[in-house]
């Protein structure tokens, strides 16, 4: 099991997350759909990263993300049939460890990669990603592989 | 009824891969049901234990989301879409979900058998935070009433203190607290009517360098100021913030109300591009108003404010209300966005706060003395049959006791309505009681391009030194 991307999308993934500290950065992982993306264990290939603001109210911003439902909607209909999809999110923890929160594990989805990037005053300190189980009771890390 | 089911694609792996899956169905969770008769794994995902939706699964029939419309039980009909949409959410910690404590179900008891509020929203409203703009007239009703229905979190923006006058119509105060600050006596006043609220003090005066951190710290905004610089000051932050902001306004026995900067919808600037000319408008304090009156806007503005916390209803966004307590009468107008709007246009030019105050005119201009005339050069000019309009600016009442021969009635707070009916060659000779209004007049008309000159003294000067047969009083 791993997330694959390369190092410019990495770099534009932590600098998005940079800019929205205080509060949480976050966006969207495209990229192929693999069969048995339901596997534990399978394996993403991102291609395309897209910064989202974070739609949550005001003085939850610093420990929230939220996107906006039909943000993500337009995006799954413009890649609908391309054989690509939102194969994952990313968000910062401001201040925090870049491991998921019970709040994250509530309301992930199945089969996603959830890459969280610890963001320490303004500076991003750490960075993993993390499938949910399909049970939903667990999160397992993979690595993070930066090619090109 | 054929539909089809849109999945994204972090569910389509328990589907076979499917994208668009086709169902007969009459609404919502029928079609859901016929989905999981297919496709049993979606159902653990999607359904909680006791077979609700989960809170992080959005269901859009079309472009609508079923929650605002009948949720499970929203029709659907041949070849419409019904699109599952992750809400895709997360962060640092546990979803503080409100809990209330069993004195608050008590308390809040007939909201929550409300089905339309229910446990859910009374919860909702305590974790929103709504920002008064003004602890007095308006501010009064509205943060009293938002206090009773346990808003968690209600900010207060003032700086004033308590007058023997502002009892008359502000009922957050009395009279032990004359004298005393605003704040200080609305917190007390707060906490009394509702310990399980938090009541915060910004005891400032709201300006352009404080607005958008202040503002952004809350999720609805409510106007409840009485001068034009700060009405358009919070109109433009509440857009630049994206908080909507719960509008109204009082003058005499007439009140306004709507919605303005939410999403989608038009602002004040939409409404109003432009403050009247300083002056013009009195204030309560000049102008007077029924105390009654703030309470009838300051609940309604409650009202808007918590339908949009609940996000039930109908909001006021895209109307005005006018209210006439005279009349007895509300009505409605509508208030279309303004594409060319400086702050929430297509191509807004205001990106930050600006300069209220000089914006409505405030600030000192250069002086431009307004031409004068005595009466007697208008009596000279009136016996050389000079063509001219005598334009008297003074009130009805005072042109039916007195009046000098050949002149022409609109009052002051008209006129710039009224424009449109004076012509732009003619010359304008404005006087009024003693030449005050008239002087606003005469710069409003220059600035306007017409040719008017002031009559020093006004009617009075006239009855004094012309006419002593009029009686003026």
């Amino acid at each position: 099991m791993t997330l694959k991307t390369t190092r410019g999308l990495e770099t534009l993934v932590a600098k998005a997350c940079e800019s929205a500290y205080p509060e949480e950065g976050c966006g969207l992982l495209l990229g192929a759909v693999p069969d048995g993306f339901d596997r534990m264990g399978r394996e993403l290939s991102v291609d395309e990263v897209r910064a989202l603001p974070n739609g949550w109210d005001a003085s939850t911003k610093t420990n929230r993300y939220l996107i906006d439902p039909r943000l993500l909607a337009k995006v799954e209909s413009e890649l609908s049939g391309t054989g690509r999809g939102v194969i994952g999110f990313y968000h910062s923890h401001p201040n925090h460890p870049a491991w998921p929160s019970p709040f994250d594990l509530m309301m992930a989805w199945p089969c996603l990669s959830y890459w969280i990037v610890r963001v320490d005053g303004g500076k991003t300190a750490d960075s993993r990603s993390w499938q949910r189980t399909e049970d939903g009771r667990s999160f397992v890390e993979e690595p993070i592989v930066l090619e090109g | 009824m054929s539909v089809e089911i849109r999945l994204p694609t972090a569910l389509r792996a328990f589907a076979d891969k499917q994208e668009k899956i086709s169902v007969d169905a009459k609404n919502v969770g029928e079609a859901l049901d016929k989905l999981f008769a297919k496709h049993d794994r979606l159902k653990a995902q999607l359904l909680s234990p006791d077979g609700k939706l989960r809170s992080f699964v959005n269901v859009y029939v079309n472009e609508d989301d079923a929650r605002d419309k009948q949720g499970l039980a929203t029709p659907v009909k041949d070849g419409d879409t019904v699109l599952i949409v992750p809400a895709i959410a997360g962060g640092v910690t546990l979803a503080a979900e409100a809990e209330l404590s069993r004195e608050e179900l008590r308390r809040y008891d007939r909201h929550v058998i409300l089905p339309e509020v229910g446990l859910a929203g009374q919860k909702r409203l305590k974790s929103a935070s709504v920002l008064c703009i003004g602890a007095g007239g308006l501010g009064s009703p509205l943060a009293l009433y938002l206090a009773a229905a346990g808003i968690g979190r209600i900010g207060i923006v003032d700086f004033d203190v308590v007058d023997e006058s502002n009892l008359q119509r502000q009922i957050m105060h009395d009279t032990p607290s004359v004298g005393t600050s605003k704040l200080e006596s609305a917190k007390k006043r707060l906490l009394a009517l509702n310990p399980h609220v938090k009541v915060e003090l910004h005891e400032t005066r709201l300006s352009s360098a404080n607005a958008l951190e202040l503002f952004k710290r809350y999720d609805v905004v409510a106007d409840g100021t009485d001068n034009f610089p700060t009405r358009y000051l919070v109109n433009d932050a509440c857009v630049l913030t994206g908080k909507p902001n719960a509008y109204g306004s009082i003058f005499r026995f007439e009140g306004q109300l709507s919605v303005f900067g939410a999403k989608d919808g038009p602002c004040y600037r939409c409404l109003y591009p432009e403050p009247p000319p300083p002056g013009l408008v009195p204030s309560c304090a000049e102008g007077g108003v029924l105390g009654v009156l703030p309470g009838v806007i300051g609940t309604m503005q409650a009202i808007e404010t918590i339908k949009l916390i609940l996000g039930i209803g109908k909001p006021l966004v895209g109307r005005l209300m006018l209210y006439d307590a005279l009349e007895q009468s509300w009505r409605t107008l509508k208030v279309k966005k303004n594409p060319a709007c400086p702050v929430c246009g297509t191509n807004p030019t205001i990106k930050a706060p600006i300069d209220y105050e000089a914006f409505c005119g405030l600030k000192e201009k250069p002086v431009t003395a307004n031409p004068e005339i005595s009466v007697e050069e208008l009596k000279s000019k009136l016996d050389k049959k000079e063509t001219f309009v005598l334009l008297d600016v003074r009130e009805p009442h005072e042109y039916e006791a007195a009046k000098i021969d050949g002149s022409k009635l609109i009052p002051l707070g008209e006129l710039p309505n009224r424009l449109g009916e004076l012509d732009k060659k003619a010359k304008y000779v404005v006087h009024c009681r003693s030449g005050g209004r008239s002087g606003k007049a005469v710069t409003l008309l220059r600035e306007k391009g017409f040719d008017a000159v002031n009559v020093a003294g006004g009617i009075l000067a006239w009855a004094d030194r012309i006419d002593t047969s009029l009686e003026v009083s």
